[in-house]
């Protein structure tokens, strides 16, 4: 990706132009491939060093594909580019993503099946950084607990096993997994949507304070936007597997542009009981992303779709410095 | 010494140590930790039926394996018992008819005979005339006549048989009218030839101490074609017969004794003799004794040892061939589940051809082929476990490729794919030990299958074949209505063992499942 190395810019730790990831339907009589999930259908964007992004958007338009896609862990992509440090991660050789991924991790939501139920909890963190040598052996043990230390977890716990553990230890062991390798970006997807809200503090603070010691970026995903809010530095809505606004977080929760952004924030529960809440509701439901609607994949519930909107797919123009958006009302 | 106290020193300050280390009530520290395995070891052990289970599989290993190397018998020895047979061995007559020995050149014709007999019955000396020879007879003794031809001696008449010693022996006729003279005077000695000839009381004539020829009154006849009786046995017999007794022991040149007895048939005036032979027959179906607790089955072979050896047999065929079942079954799931697109579909659809393989009437055809080839018992064994081997590893490749395609899913192996841990690890650390509870209790629960099928082999004589021992070819005895019957201890023990370890092997199962998995309660 010779366009992508051109206009490299250093402060920029993940570039996404782009990205589709369509995943086949497979029937009838042969096994044939007859249609396709577009899980990912154009997602561009870019990822500062040491901030985070937060990926918002309802359930299953593509937001957990997208991150597991951007990391390679969702077999090939079907087109557009990553680049990882200025290098396009499907273009590594088998060896060069080995070594990537040290560089590049994943916290799953899902605390319960993302530890192996068979190994001891000390294996389970520190497997990946004996099979890379990262840290020599006699530092090794030492190191384990430094960084068990760091997720809140005691020395102890090396020799237990996941299910002793409660969902929070869990996910703090994940987070453990995840930066014992020292990593320089992290898919956070929906960490903390499986945990209780006490809990759910207590990570988001974790994922937060371990971010200012490792100037480390996230690329959080999450259906909570006040999540979200509290955590990210920017923001990208997705509808139906592709961004339709993206920019500063304090942009887009001040001034959403997007229609479906503005009915999604308008959605966010105010604490305050008297506070009039101003509701967009939207009418339908989400279009089944085998068949997509043409045009505006938005068109079909948005309440200013015009005849442009239902023929011609939007480009994603820069509205503000740093804004973005793809709807067709910003032309 | 100061060496001493200071080792003392450092041992209290370790103490000391270990006391200040002792953790609060609420710490975690306190609290054991426990691997999956443990737990599950642990949830096992608190199902008291899987247990028992277990416990008579420990018994059925020690009494297969251990027992087999205590057992005083081998698998395959032959016991026998001595019994003894009657044979009938020799028929004895008396002589009722007079027998006529006369002078060479001259003759006594039959019609001269039948004149003699009659005139015989008028008075012990007569005459009487045949074809112009006068005769005349005088009774000499009990039963001993001299004829007298024209004067001359012309023959005589006894009911003594007088026969030579060997077959050999010419008995002229002076020697047989001197040998009959001193027999019916009781014995005594005569001289002949210059020759000097003693008689014995029994008949018996000796010339220098040599035995030359016999006389007797009874015939003694061998029964069987094959067995020549010898003078002394004759004698012995005659003997006895004459003293009227029932039974008497003889032993003959080569040293045995044998024991005969004698019974007396009125109506035909003769004897009977049996001979009792002592012989080794085979110790079948004996009942149980001190020297053979469960008695001894057809062949007259210890059953309990047989039925350790097959304890033996049994546990080693279930044993290896779930070994060919899981590593056949193991790899190709394995294979199957991970790397999946053709290569399942190719090891899927192999395996559905597997199920479709009718399995019993394939085993039946291959052991009637084997029998046909007069294949050697051990390599039939051999043969027998690779068969039922490759019969059965499509059921655990079905389980293996269906638990790797869940696990593949799982996110904890998408963690090890993003920390680039590689594949082979990923394969034998993270895949694998999740697909060992459901592979261990499938296995577990496939010995007790594989037995049961080995022994229903066994039992059709397609299996284990003799000399080896199995609890299936044990039970095979027992096709004969009469031993089902009567010999109890013949196929209860075996298939109380087979009953036993089947039943066992399946609760442990049972147990296993129950106990790889938490969510079961029972």
């Amino acid at each position: 990706m010779m366009a992508g190395q051109l206009d490299y810019d250093p402060s920029n730790i993940l570039v996404v132009r782009n990205l589709k990831k369509y995943f086949p339907i497979k029937g009838g009589m042969m096994n044939r491939v007859i249609g396709q999930v577009k899980a990912v259908d154009g997602v561009t964007f870019h990822l500062k060093r040491g901030t985070t992004m937060g990926l918002v958007g309802e359930s299953g338009c593509g937001k957990t594909t997208t991150g597991r896609t951007i990391l390679r862990l969702a077999g090939e992509k079907t087109e557009g580019d990553v680049l990882f440090n200025g290098r396009e991660v499907y273009d590594l050789t088998k060896a060069e993503l080995r070594a990537a991924r040290t560089k590049m991790q994943i916290i799953f939501q899902d605390p319960f099946s993302s530890l192996s139920p068979r190994l001891p909890v000390g294996e389970i963190i520190g497997e990946a950084v004996r099979e890379h040598n990262l840290i020599p052996q006699a530092e090794y043990e030492d190191y384990l607990d430094k960084v068990m230390d760091e997720c809140g977890l005691q020395p102890f716990h090396k020799t237990r096993y996941p299910h002793e553990f409660s969902g929070g230890q869990r996910q703090r062991i994940c987070i453990a997994r995840a930066l014992a390798l020292n990593p320089q970006f992290v898919v956070c997807d929906e960490p903390v949507s499986a945990l209780d809200v006490s809990i759910q503090a207590q990570i988001i603070n974790l994922l937060k304070k371990l971010q200012e010691q490792r100037s480390l970026s996230y690329l959080f995903i999450s259906h909570d936007l006040s999540v979200v809010e509290h955590i990210s530095d920017s923001v990208g809505v997705m509808y139906l597997g592709s961004l339709v606004e993206y920019g500063d977080k304090k942009d887009i929760f001040a001034h959403p542009l997007h229609p479906y952004t503005q009915a999604l924030f308008s959605a966010i529960p105010m604490p305050d009981p008297n506070a009039r809440m101003n509701r967009i509701v939207l009418e339908g439901s989400i279009p089944s992303p085998a068949n997509p609607p043409t045009g505006c994949k938005f068109h079909t519930r948005c309440k200013y779709c015009t005849e442009k909107c239902k023929t011609e797919p939007p480009v994603q123009k820069e509205v503000e410095k740093g804004h973005f958006v793809v709807c067709h009302l910003y032309d | 010494m100061s060496d001493h106290n200071s080792y003392e020193e450092k041992d209290t300050q370790k103490n000391d140590q270990i006391k200040t280390e002792e953790y609060s009530l609420n710490d975690d520290r306190r609290v054991r930790t426990l691997s999956p395995g443990a737990l599950v070891i642990r949830r096992f052990l608190r199902n008291r039926v899987a247990v028992t289970g277990l416990i008579i599989l420990a018994v059925m290993f020690v009494f297969s394996f251990i027992g087999g190397a205590l057992t005083p018998y081998k698998e395959d020895q032959l016991f026998y018992r001595s019994d003894f047979q009657k044979k009938q061995y020799a028929g004895v007559k008396e002589n009722t008819e007079l027998r006529y020995v006369t002078v060479s050149k001259k003759s006594f014709p039959s019609v001269a005979q039948a004149k003699f007999v009659m005139a015989r019955k008028k008075g012990s000396e007569g005459e009487f005339s045949v074809k112009g020879v006068n005769y005349s007879f005088k009774e000499e003794g009990d039963g001993f006549f001299t004829i007298y031809g024209d004067g001359e001696l012309a023959a005589f008449a006894t009911y003594d048989i007088i026969s030579g010693s060997t077959s050999d022996t010419e008995l002229p006729f002076e020697l047989q009218y001197e040998i009959e003279k001193a027999v019916n005077a009781g014995g005594g000695t005569f001289e002949l030839n210059q020759e000097t000839y003693t008689a014995g009381e029994d008949g018996a004539v000796t010339k220098d101490g040599v035995e030359v020829a016999y006389a007797s009154r009874y015939i003694v006849q061998p029964i069987m074609g094959d067995v020549f009786l010898t003078r002394s046995f004759k004698e012995e017999l005659t003997s006895a017969i004459a003293e009227g007794s029932n039974e008497f022991a003889f032993t003959d040149e080569d040293g045995t004794t044998a024991e005969y007895t004698i019974t007396h048939d009125a109506a035909t005036e003769s004897w009977k003799v049996m001979q009792q032979v002592e012989t080794k027959v085979f110790d079948t179906y004996s009942s149980p004794s001190k020297a053979h607790p469960l008695g001894t089955d057809r062949n007259g072979m210890d059953m309990l040892t047989r039925l350790m050896y097959g304890g033996r047999v049994s546990l080693y065929i279930g044993f290896i061939v779930v070994f060919i079942e899981t590593l056949l079954g193991v790899i190709m799931g394995g294979i199957s589940g991970y790397c999946g697109g053709w290569v399942d579909n190719l090891i899927m659809r192999i395996v559905d051809i597997f199920y479709c393989i009718p399995s019993m009437p394939i085993i039946i055809i291959l052991g009637a082929a084997m029998d046909a080839m007069r294949i050697d018992p051990q390599i039939r064994m051999i043969y027998l476990m690779l068969i039922l081997g490759f019969l059965g590893w499509p059921g655990i490749a079905r389980l293996v490729r269906g638990q790797i395609l869940s696990l593949r899913e799982q996110e904890f192996m998408t963690a090890t794919e993003a920390t680039g841990i590689r594949a082979s690890r990923r394969i034998f650390r993270h895949l694998i030990p999740n697909v060992i509870p459901q592979l261990i209790v499938t296995m577990t629960m496939s010995l007790g299958s594989t037995i049961i099928t080995e022994a229903t082999l066994s039992f059709l004589g397609l299996g284990v074949k003799f000399p080896f021992a199995s609890w299936g070819n044990i039970i095979n005895d027992v096709n004969d209505t009469f031993v089902l019957m009567n010999y109890w201890f013949i196929w209860i023990p075996a298939g109380v063992c087979l009953l036993a370890t089947v039943l066992a092997f399946n609760l442990v199962g049972d147990g296993l499942r129950d106990a790889f998995d938490p969510k079961m309660k029972r």
